[in-house]
């Protein structure tokens, strides 16, 4: 039902140890935010691409689909910062509209170019790992560094959730469809808010339903999961701290040679 | 034709092919790795002291009665599978709720905030939608700011006597314009190289206009028609969490 969470679980990398693969792309995005260099984007890109795809086993186009997710808030950003209206004309293109230039100047593109370079190679680090580690291993990773109990508590069940409640709907979904429940607009806004009212609806019977047994079970406030575990391997780490350290020269001899 | 038709030719195809182009109108996720370091940082800081109300507040909650952890957990989902559905748009575009707005008012603003900060995580992992980086401007535009406002119409409206319908239906619009007000500055703070600051937030505020003015329209509908269904199928579940118990 959801893409990555399906993908994730046939990964190759599913196996090397968590908390690894969460530092490495967790140190990666940091650079790429911080640096905001083309070179280093590009490094970056191909790296975990190349990683994902062909270590991770991920289908190529369905990488490349994924990776076009963010392309709407991509062209809307890009535009709202290279248009430019003024009186002066622009540099790089203009467009004479009676007194005024429609236009974009040289800093502001190339400001556009490196935006989109780092955004997309932070992109790929996001679905490095969202592509090679499943939820709860997350969770158990977030657990280490102490993120509070409360939340992990709550993480935890909003995902075991979250699957419940998307069988409900697209069932729900199915029947509205066969019973011709979006033929026009009127009805389809009529059938979401119907399906919404009766998600929320069966989720409260499910979650009292779901206490009851959990305290027949001797719930006592906190869920115990049995973890694999997949311990560090040194040549794991030599390779994601090499890279990282890759990433890292690119980054520093692009600053010194500007 | 000259050169300064060809250009103009030009310019116009590019803009066609541009907008043919844009695949989807979702909620405004500022996506990973747009904001400088500062920004993310800055934007995470000012969500904290909500967080940690919003955690101290459930805790308090839950020691006195352990089922609301399943409930609350139940909403959180909930929300997450709203905000994930496609909701009927009139361009054909997919496009998603926020159902940030549905959740402020059924489940007070509190509530939300934490909700909110593990549906953006979990979209930003499961669905790619926003990021990790930018997970606290997110979290304050979308969990915080908008949820608040959207609260803050419901009680005013309550306390004005406004129809229960319209009052939900002002609360969801508000609340998501004001999200979207709320990222367009965020986006204008950071990115504002060659022009000046009000210039940059009003051209973040002009470009997502065309998709996030008619959705906000659209949730607000939308919640205002589950909030309807609802008082018709749910008032025991509504009176649990708060919603009903305050009305009377």
């Amino acid at each position: 039902m959801i893409v990555i969470d399906k993908l994730c679980y046939q990964s190759g990398l599913r196996h090397v140890n968590a908390g690894e693969k969460f530092a490495f792309a967790m140190i990666t995005l940091l650079l790429c935010v911080v640096s905001r260099s083309i070179a280093c984007a590009c490094i970056v890109l191909a790296a975990t691409g190349i990683l994902t795809v062909w270590k991770g086993g991920i289908p190529v186009f369905r990488y490349l689909k994924l990776m076009t997710v963010p392309l709407a808030f991509l062209q809307l950003g890009t535009l709202a910062i290279i248009i430019d209206v003024s009186k002066t004309r622009q540099d790089f293109l203009a467009l004479p509209l009676g007194d005024w230039y429609v236009g974009v100047t040289f800093s502001s593109f190339f400001y556009a170019l490196q935006l989109i370079g780092t955004a997309l190679a932070a992109v790929s680090c996001l679905y490095f790992l969202s592509l090679s580690t499943p939820m709860p291993d997350i969770l158990n990773v977030l657990r280490a560094i102490h993120c509070p109990a409360l939340l992990c508590e709550l993480m935890l069940l909003i995902y075991r959730f979250i699957f419940i409640l998307m069988e409900v709907a697209s069932a729900i979904t199915i029947s509205q469809h066969s019973r011709l429940g979006n033929r026009n607009y009127r009805t389809s806004l009529k059938s979401f808010s119907a399906l919404a009212s009766v998600l929320l609806l069966r989720s409260f019977k499910r979650a009292n339903a779901l206490y009851d047994a959990m305290e027949a079970r001797c719930y006592d406030g906190t869920i115990r999961v049995l973890n694999e575990s997949f311990p560090p391997k040194a040549g794991e780490i030599l390779c994601f701290a090499l890279l990282d350290l890759l990433f890292l020269a690119v980054m520093v001899l692009e600053r010194i040679q500007i | 034709m000259n050169g300064k038709q060809k250009r103009i030719l030009a310019v116009c195809g590019a803009f066609a092919l541009y907008f043919g182009l844009i695949p989807a109108a979702g909620a405004m996720h500022i996506m990973e790795g747009y904001l400088p370091v500062g920004f993310c940082v800055l934007w995470g800081v000012i969500c904290l002291p909500f967080l940690a109300a919003g955690l101290i507040s459930i805790r308090k909650v839950i020691n006195e009665n352990r089922r609301v952890l399943i409930l609350l957990a139940m909403s959180g989902a909930f929300i997450f599978v709203i905000s994930s559905l496609k909701i009927p748009s009139w361009t054909g575009s997919c496009s998603h709720m926020t159902g940030t707005g549905l959740g402020a008012i059924l489940f007070g603003p509190v509530a939300v905030s934490i909700l909110g900060l593990i549906v953006l995580l979990f979209q930003a992992i499961l669905l790619a939608h926003g990021g990790l980086t930018t997970l606290g401007a997110n979290t304050f535009s979308m969990a915080v700011a908008g949820p608040l406002v959207s609260f803050g119409v419901y009680k005013l409206g309550k306390k004005l006597k406004v129809p229960l319908y319209i009052n939900v239906f002002l609360a969801a619009f508000l609340g998501d314009l004001f999200t979207y007000c709320v990222t367009a500055v965020q986006l204008g703070l950071a990115q504002h190289a060659d022009t000046t600051l009000p210039a940059a937030i009003g051209r973040f505020l002009l470009v997502f206009a065309p998709t996030q003015l008619p959705l906000a329209v659209i949730e607000g509908l939308l919640t205002c028609m589950i909030v309807m269904g609802l008082e018709t199928y749910a008032k025991p579940e509504l009176r649990a969490v708060g919603f009903l118990k305050e009305a009377k």
